[in-house]
């Protein structure tokens, strides 16, 4: 199996992607534990799951050891796809629970029972002679974002989800989901530069 | 008075009904703050929305590969391979046993007694029995249907295993694969010799004997290749040595 010499960037929005007809016979190659067909499973979802991971966990460290861990889980796992979703779906919803579970036992360990931008600090509104005249990266804004507003933020306005499938991954109420992703954007839009 | 903080970002998200959106509206068209703050919130989604998807580092890949390799998390492990294998071969030899034990006698060639008449003429064996010769070949023909079932079988497994141990030849080394394949090619000439006499016999006991025990050769052969690559993959080498040493140049 031959792999694309230059990989093409996936297409957003990220609403989950399929493949398309060689779903079947490439999960039936990797059921058939053929590696260089899971290669190219992974070659086509990698980007997609990394950066849903490395974003909710807010560490590009932490989105690779995440990533691993969800490809191999997902290589155990494809024994029992059914094929009621098409496989890239599959493998997203697992790499969005596990990340959400790692986020949830990291915070377990760190004694917090909830995270809100309270504790963060002030997220007052800017006004614009106040505004920072730095600009910065806004992926590593978002990594600065506390982890339960960037985990709706992400789940919202990266990936999506609207805030009823929001509340229900995090357990939160949906009017909390839109209070955290609320705060998220006021906190955002204190970092980055605003353009006059 | 301010719109509270979720109206504002529900008009950003265009999720207020026409009467609360209005509402906004009334108040933006006053309120420079406000209107600052929805045109900060909407760059803040644009530039969200603009976000690519990251490539992994290319040594996220390798690891997942090398964990892959070493510890074949397969979604099929290798031991089911063997173990479906095994099932089948076992399932398949008792099922020939029970077809062979459960077969009548052959009938002894029919003599006619001659004494009572005097005469010297013999009768021909079966010649009055046209009703036995008919059970016969249908028995004959049961057990052929049999037998060719149970070589689908083991066929099957034999591929199985063929699939897995090819995959990874690789892992052997030049002699090891030399020797394993010269064995194949032993027990495969053995198949088709069995199969030779069987098309001439097709009734003989022997012959499918023979054929059977080709196959479960075949399996037990190709068994011991795919845990000797597993041993290989592993890297222990004491286990590797000692399924080698089992594989001997057959005659």
């Amino acid at each position: 199996m031959t792999l694309p010499k230059q990989r093409q960037p996936l297409p957003f929005p990220s609403k989950p992607v399929t493949v398309g007809g060689g779903d079947a016979a490439l999960v039936a190659g990797v059921q058939a534990g053929d590696v260089d067909a899971f290669e190219t499973l992974y070659r086509q979802h990698a980007a997609r799951i990394y950066s849903l991971a490395s974003r909710i966990a807010g560490s590009p460290d932490e989105g690779e050891d995440l990533v691993q861990e969800i490809f191999l889980q997902a290589y155990r796992k494809l024994g029992s796809f059914k094929g009621d979703a098409s496989v890239g779906t599959w493998l997203y919803r697992l790499a969005v629970n596990h990340c959400l579970d790692f986020v949830r036992s990291r915070r377990a360990k760190m004694g917090r029972v909830t995270d809100t931008l309270d504790a963060a600090g002030s997220f007052e509104p800017v006004s614009p002679r106040e505004t920072p005249l730095a600009r910065l990266d806004l992926e590593r804004a978002i990594e600065q974002l506390p982890p339960g507003c960037r985990e709706a933020f992400v789940l919202h306005d990266v990936e999506g989800f609207d805030h009823k499938e929001v509340a229900r991954l995090l357990g939160i109420a949906e009017g909390t989901s839109k209070s955290q992703v609320f705060k998220a954007r006021m906190k955002l839009r204190g970092l980055l530069a605003r353009r006059t | 008075m301010h719109p509270n903080e979720i109206a504002l970002n529900d008009y950003v998200d265009a999720a207020l009904d026409p009467a609360e959106r209005a509402h906004v509206e009334r108040h933006l068209a006053g309120c420079v703050e406000c209107r600052q703050l929805v045109e900060d919130l909407r760059e803040v989604r644009r530039q969200t929305a603009a976000l690519q998807p990251m490539e992994p580092p290319s040594r996220v890949w390798t690891q997942i590969d090398r964990a892959l390799r070493q510890n074949r998390p397969s979604p099929r492990p290798i031991w089911q391979w063997l173990a479906a294998a095994a099932m089948l071969v076992i399932g398949t030899a008792v099922g020939v046993r029970y077809v062979t034990s459960s077969r009548p006698a052959a009938p002894a060639p029919a003599v006619a007694a001659t004494a009572a008449t005097g005469g010297g003429a013999v009768a021909a064996p079966g010649s009055n029995d046209s009703a036995d010769n008919t059970d016969n070949r249908e028995l004959a023909k049961s057990v052929e249907d049999e037998l060719l079932q149970a070589e689908q079988h083991y066929q099957r497994a034999i591929t199985g295993l063929e699939q897995i141990a090819n995959a990874d030849k690789g892992a052997l080394d030049p002699h090891t694969a030399a020797t394993l394949q010269k064995n194949l090619s032993v027990i495969d000439q053995a198949i088709s010799e069995s199969r030779a006499a069987l098309k001439a016999q097709p009734a003989s006991e022997p012959a499918q004997q023979s054929l059977l025990d080709s196959f479960k050769t075949k399996i037990a052969l190709l068994q011991e290749t795919v845990a000797l690559i597993n041993e290989m993959r592993k890297g222990n080498d004491a286990g590797a040595a000692r399924i080698a040493s089992g594989l001997k140049p057959k005659s």
